[in-house]
């Protein structure tokens, strides 16, 4: 395959576990400007797992995860409080002090004669695990999307048993969901840990893709363009926020010509899509009726 | 079976609901009528609680609600519908009650099995509450794309999804025609005939009169008459405080 094209493809799949994350707060009703802080975080713990402590890859990106969805969950019990402007503002909050902290976070030891880890605001290098594993961008391609295509499943899964009804639930009418027995707050933490864990699994494969990393690749603009991939993909399917990504990356940024109004041009998509579409191209009216129809 | 003990709600200085006593008794439908502002939604929202009570007690056959959070009220058997519509619009007609059905059950239940009565094949109740509602051939639309009739049916059978002992509907006929008031009418008396106690907030006096076996009367959150329909039409404290707010002709005419 094409180099550029496996390149774009997986960028793709990286940013879609960030637009995810996004998506299942947005279903449970908080808009996060701060989910870029998790694909930091994960970046640099399953970064200095693989690359200082000399970890297999795999334990190093499943504890990024775990540690995204873990701090998830930890923010989420006092942010759950919050509603709307509130929740993203602290979100937003918490993101830059994350950042922050990473700009002055150093943690370097020696491995194989080479000082490596963290440098503070000059970033992370040498996240080699993969290329020294022999591991061909092609093959980590299909290692992303394989990843992705079983956190879709698992999410399909959660549809089936409801799980993501009684999220939509809390996200549209917190009291009658109460009413119904949903314990609101259990919600809330649970769907701010997935998202966590979400969005650490794809920083810590993104960041074995880029092998390296810095403080300013996870800025505010990446949280809200993970809230729009959702906005503008649709809030009705998992495969909302990926086709969000997939206009974004796929078209907008790959197309030379337009790469140097990306922002202006997303931006309006945007304004005109939630005008158009109040819930995104994907909405739950869309997906009722596709549903209705596969069941004839 | 329901009993309100001397049931107060202060907001400030506002006495919304001010010291009621009231018993409904098992299998009746009950009427609570009053002026705009005399409290009878407050009342729902304390017997449900939404609302904690300033002062008193709700009791559901002898099992004391006052302290209960909500869900746990509505696995006792209370269930409600609100005067603004609430749905989940984004979820389905089914998944609305598939989830009202399931809600309190589910944590008894190991989540698992849920595997095996996934919402995508509602049960058969649901299935039967589809029907009873007319609302069978909608059930993959999703609830916030119904018409405003449509709705209304959808909120009481989400109400009975939960299979209540005691259904409070507050002001179910807001916004609907004659006509569909005397479906209305049919559809509480076949809640009524399916074992479930109704306690009705209604503006459309044709209808409390109609349908009910006892009223109350609440004005300025204070229960100023209790009777059967005849008594609370003959009743001069109920004409004095329906008299100047419009309702006093249609109380002419429902008693006419
Ligand atoms: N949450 C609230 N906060 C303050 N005042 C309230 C609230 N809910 C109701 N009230 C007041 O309580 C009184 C009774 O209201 P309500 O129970 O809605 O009357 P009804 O349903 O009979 O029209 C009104 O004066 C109303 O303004
Ligand atoms: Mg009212």
């Amino acid at each position: 395959m094409d180099p550029y094209l496996v390149s774009v493809l997986s960028n793709i799949g990286l940013f879609s576990f960030l637009a995810l994350s996004a998506w299942i707060l947005l279903l449970g009703g908080e808009i996060s400007f701060g989910q870029q802080a998790y694909f930091a975080i994960g970046a640099y713990a399953a970064g200095i797992a693989s690359a200082v402590w000399a970890w297999p890859f795999t334990a190093a990106v499943l504890w990024g995860a775990v540690l995204g969805a873990g701090i998830g969950a930890l923010i989420a019990w006092p942010a759950a409080r919050f509603t709307g402007v509130h929740y993203a503002i602290a979100t937003l909050a918490f993101a830059e002090l994350t950042r922050a902290a990473l700009n002055v976070f150093h943690y370097q030891r020696d491995v194989d004669g080479y000082l490596t880890g963290p440098d503070g605001a000059n970033g992370f290098g040498d996240i080699r695990w993969v290329y020294e594993a022999g591991i061909e961008p092609g093959p980590y391609l299909a290692v992303i999307a394989t990843l992705l295509l079983a956190v879709i499943a698992l999410i399909g899964l959660a549809a089936r048993l409801d799980v993501m009804a009684q999220l939509r639930m809390v996200g549209e009418d917190p009291i009658l969901a109460a009413m119904q027995g949903v314990r609101v707050l259990r919600w809330k933490i649970g769907a701010a840990a997935a998202a966590g864990g979400l969005a650490g699994l794809g920083g810590g494969l993104y960041a074995h893709f880029a092998t390296y990393v810095e403080p300013a690749q996870f800025s505010v603009m990446t949280g809200v363009h993970a809230v729009a991939y959702g906005l503008i993909g649709g809030l009705g399917t998992a495969l909302g926020p990926i086709l969000g990504v997939l206009i974004d990356i796929g078209l907008l940024e790959s197309l030379r010509a337009l790469a140097a109004y990306r922002m202006i041009v997303f931006g309006g998509l945007v304004a005109i899509i939630l005008i158009l579409r109040p819930r995104g191209l994907l909405d739950e009216t869309l997906v009722a009726k596709v549903r209705a129809w596969a069941r004839r | 079976m329901l009993t309100l003990e001397n049931l107060s709600k202060h907001f400030g200085g506002v006495r919304a609901v001010d010291g009621v006593t009231l018993t409904i008794r098992e299998g009746e439908i009950f009427g609570l009528i009053g002026p705009n502002g005399s409290g009878k939604s407050t009342t729902v929202n304390l017997i449900t609680g939404l609302y904690t009570p300033t002062t008193g007690t709700v009791t559901l056959d002898g099992w004391d609600l006052t302290a209960m959070p909500q869900h746990a009220r509505t696995s006792r058997g209370v269930a409600r519908t609100f005067q603004n519509i609430r749905l989940f619009g984004n979820l389905t007609v089914a998944q609305n009650l598939w989830v009202a059905q399931n809600g309190h059950e589910q944590r008894r239940e190991h989540f698992l099995s849920r595997w095996f009565k996934p919402g995508g094949e509602h049960g058969a109740s649901v299935d039967e509450l589809l029907q009873f509602s007319r609302l069978y051939s909608k059930r993959d639309v999703l609830a916030g794309n119904l018409s405003f009739g449509e709705m209304r049916r959808l909120e009481m059978a989400r109400a009975l999804a939960s299979n209540p002992r005691v259904l409070l509907l507050d002001e179910p006929a807001a916004g609907a025609s004659q006509e569909d008031g005397q479906l209305l009418a049919e559809r509480i008396r076949a809640v009524r005939d399916r074992g479930v106690t109704v306690l009705l907030i209604e503006h459309m006096m044709e209808l409390v009169m109609g349908i009910t076996d006892r009223i109350a009367v609440l004005n300025f959150g204070q229960k100023i008459a209790e009777g059967t329909p005849r008594e609370i039409q003959d009743d001069p404290q109920v004409r004095a405080a329906y008299l100047g707010s419009g309702h006093d002709e249609k109380m002419e005419r429902a008693s006419a």
